[in-house]
């Protein structure tokens, strides 16, 4: 049996004549935090939006141990979580927080079917897992960039997925905010059992859960391996052209330059 | 005065013109929410353009105008779905060239339609006076597929308003909901040529839902302000034009947009935001 439960073989992604991701080849194991890095333009969200089967593409994708095209059946819709980056919302566009998380249910729940009381209690557990329980009754549009992508993330587990792809969930939001989500992320991470694909282009904010990290350049997969390896001055100076140094603090490293 | 009134409300032309001001009213106004909360009113105006294209084109041949109206909304729908899903095109794009294409048909049409141009010019601003049985039933079938599908998949159609892709993502039909609501446009702007016509019932495509936003962030609360300001936008329109003698069809967008201007005015949701913004600069301005 395949023990991995994301596989791509030889993926191409094309647009006109140019190639978005060019032969790409990447195997997850089940639990697995991936980091997918690299700078604008790499190809790093068109590789997650094969995954999450936005994105027509050619080679063959395997999910769950099964051969997959870009449509997809409910079932294995439901099985992947996909976390976007912050999006701009009508500040008066009628939804709350808390009807916003419960949307991670209505697929599970199927047609003709209403969220019931173990869907409303899931998402004030959420919610306060997220710390925003205390902000379920106030409309969506009326939060901050944070809260938001915290809503986000509750409803994305709602929806009880073995794999959740984030795009720069971080993106756009305060120093201090990014941390706070990134230290929701790993607690995810552990508490649920998940295999994630984290797309950024930051190295400096990157969750410490993630231990494998694949580098893009130019839809290339140009380094697979470890993240401590990944974040060497050498391989980001050429990954990024341009000269960046890396240096170690309270045993994390980070990337400077001038 | 009064007995004048209910006088009135005994001819059966009046009686059916009321009962087309709930139904036009409703059906639009349901309408009206997608197009307002999705952003795309250029949908509504491409379909009201199809289905005035398709009634002319259906004079031009001698069919009825309502089926040809409807025939060319339903093949509108199915163009526009899958090209507005392709990535390559943006989709205010194409319903901005299907409705100048659609446009340029229609007054083809009128152009080459030299015998009854004062029945096509009626298609543009309807005629809620002078409805047949018929019309009627086609409305009241429309509008209650219409209110049926509201109901029926009101938990898909919320996580679709809110996010088409993430609804999509998370094995929610998005598509189903996203294309039976083309094709309920379709199907309710031709069957309101008749009583707003297929110009004016732009207005009525987005203004009772564009009312809803400036009062409610409950989306159930949503589509009934939508449905009741439509309805009465209808009511009080027709009244309007009864007493001036006055186009109906004119009338009801008139009260559309009055009731639209209320709305904005006592919008409880802009004064809530006004004061927010008010306390924030309060709170930079002492420290």
């Amino acid at each position: 049996m395949n023990k991995h439960i994301i596989e791509l073989n030889g993926i191409n992604v094309r647009k006109t004549k140019e190639l978005l991701l060019d032969n790409i080849n990447l195997s997850v194991s089940p639990n697995e935090f991936v980091g997918i890095i690299g700078p604008n333009g790499a190809g790093k969200t068109t590789l997650l939006n094969v995954v999450a089967g936005f994105e027509r593409f050619e080679g063959a994708l395997s999910l769950f141990g099964h051969r997959e095209s870009w449509r997809r059946s409910r079932e294995t819709r439901l099985r992947i979580g996909y976390v976007p980056q912050l999006f701009q919302i009508d500040p008066a566009f009628p939804i709350l927080a808390s009807e916003a998380v419960m949307t991670g249910a209505i697929g599970r729940l199927g047609l003709f079917r209403s969220p019931g009381r173990q869907e409303r209690e899931k998402t004030m557990q959420l919610m306060e897992l997220m710390r925003v329980a205390h902000l379920a009754d106030r409309p969506l549009g009326q939060l901050s960039g944070g809260e938001r992508q915290k809503v986000s993330l509750a409803r994305a587990i709602l929806q009880q997925p073995d794999i959740l792809l984030m795009d720069e969930p971080t993106a756009n939001l305060d120093i201090a905010v990014q941390k706070e989500v990134l230290n929701l992320i790993n607690e995810i991470h552990k508490r649920e059992n998940l295999t994630i694909l984290f797309v950024t282009h930051d190295f400096n904010m990157l969750p410490a859960a993630m231990r494998r990290t694949v580098l893009l350049n130019h839809g290339k997969k140009v380094f697979d391996g470890d993240i401590d390896t990944a974040l060497s001055g050498e391989t980001l100076s050429k990954l990024f052209q341009y000269p960046l140094e890396t240096f170690e603090r309270n045993g994390r490293r980070f990337v400077s330059y001038d | 005065m009064t007995e004048h009134f209910i006088d009135v409300l005994t001819y059966p032309p009046i009686q059916r013109a009321a009962i087309a001001c709930v139904l036009c009213g409703a059906s639009c106004s349901l309408l009206s929410v997608f197009i307002v909360l999705m952003k795309m009113p250029l949908i509504g105006v491409s379909m009201s353009h199809a289905a005035f294209a398709g009634a002319v084109l259906g004079m031009l041949l001698d069919i009825n105008p309502l089926v040809t109206g409807f025939i060319l909304c339903l093949l509108v729908a199915g163009v526009l779905g899958p090209l507005s899903d392709r990535t390559d095109i943006a989709p205010e794009n194409i319903l901005g060239i299907m409705f100048s294409f659609l446009m340029g048909l229609a007054f083809l049409g009128m152009g080459i339609l030299t015998r009854t141009k004062a029945s096509a010019l009626n298609l543009m601003w309807g005629s809620l006076l002078s409805l047949s049985g018929s019309d009627i039933m086609v409305l009241t079938c429309v509008t209650s597929i219409l209110v049926l599908f509201v109901l029926l998949f009101f938990k898909e159609i919320r996580s679709v308003l809110f996010n088409r892709r993430l609804a999509g993502a998370s094995g929610v039909p998005e598509r189903m909901v996203y294309y039976a609501l083309l094709f309920l446009t379709g199907a309710v702007v031709s069957s309101n040529l008749a009583t707003v016509g297929g110009l004016l019932i732009f207005a009525l495509l987005v203004q009772p839902g564009a009312t809803a936003l400036q009062l409610t962030y409950n989306l159930k609360y949503f589509f009934i302000i939508s449905a009741a300001s439509g309805i009465g936008a209808c009511i009080s329109g027709l009244i309007v034009s009864y007493i001036f003698d006055l186009p109906s069809g004119a009338s009801v967008v008139l009260m559309a947009t009055a009731i639209f201007a209320a709305a904005y005015i006592f919008s409880p949701k802009r004064r809530m935001t006004k004061l927010k913004k008010r306390s924030m600069s309060h709170e930079h301005g002492t420290r």
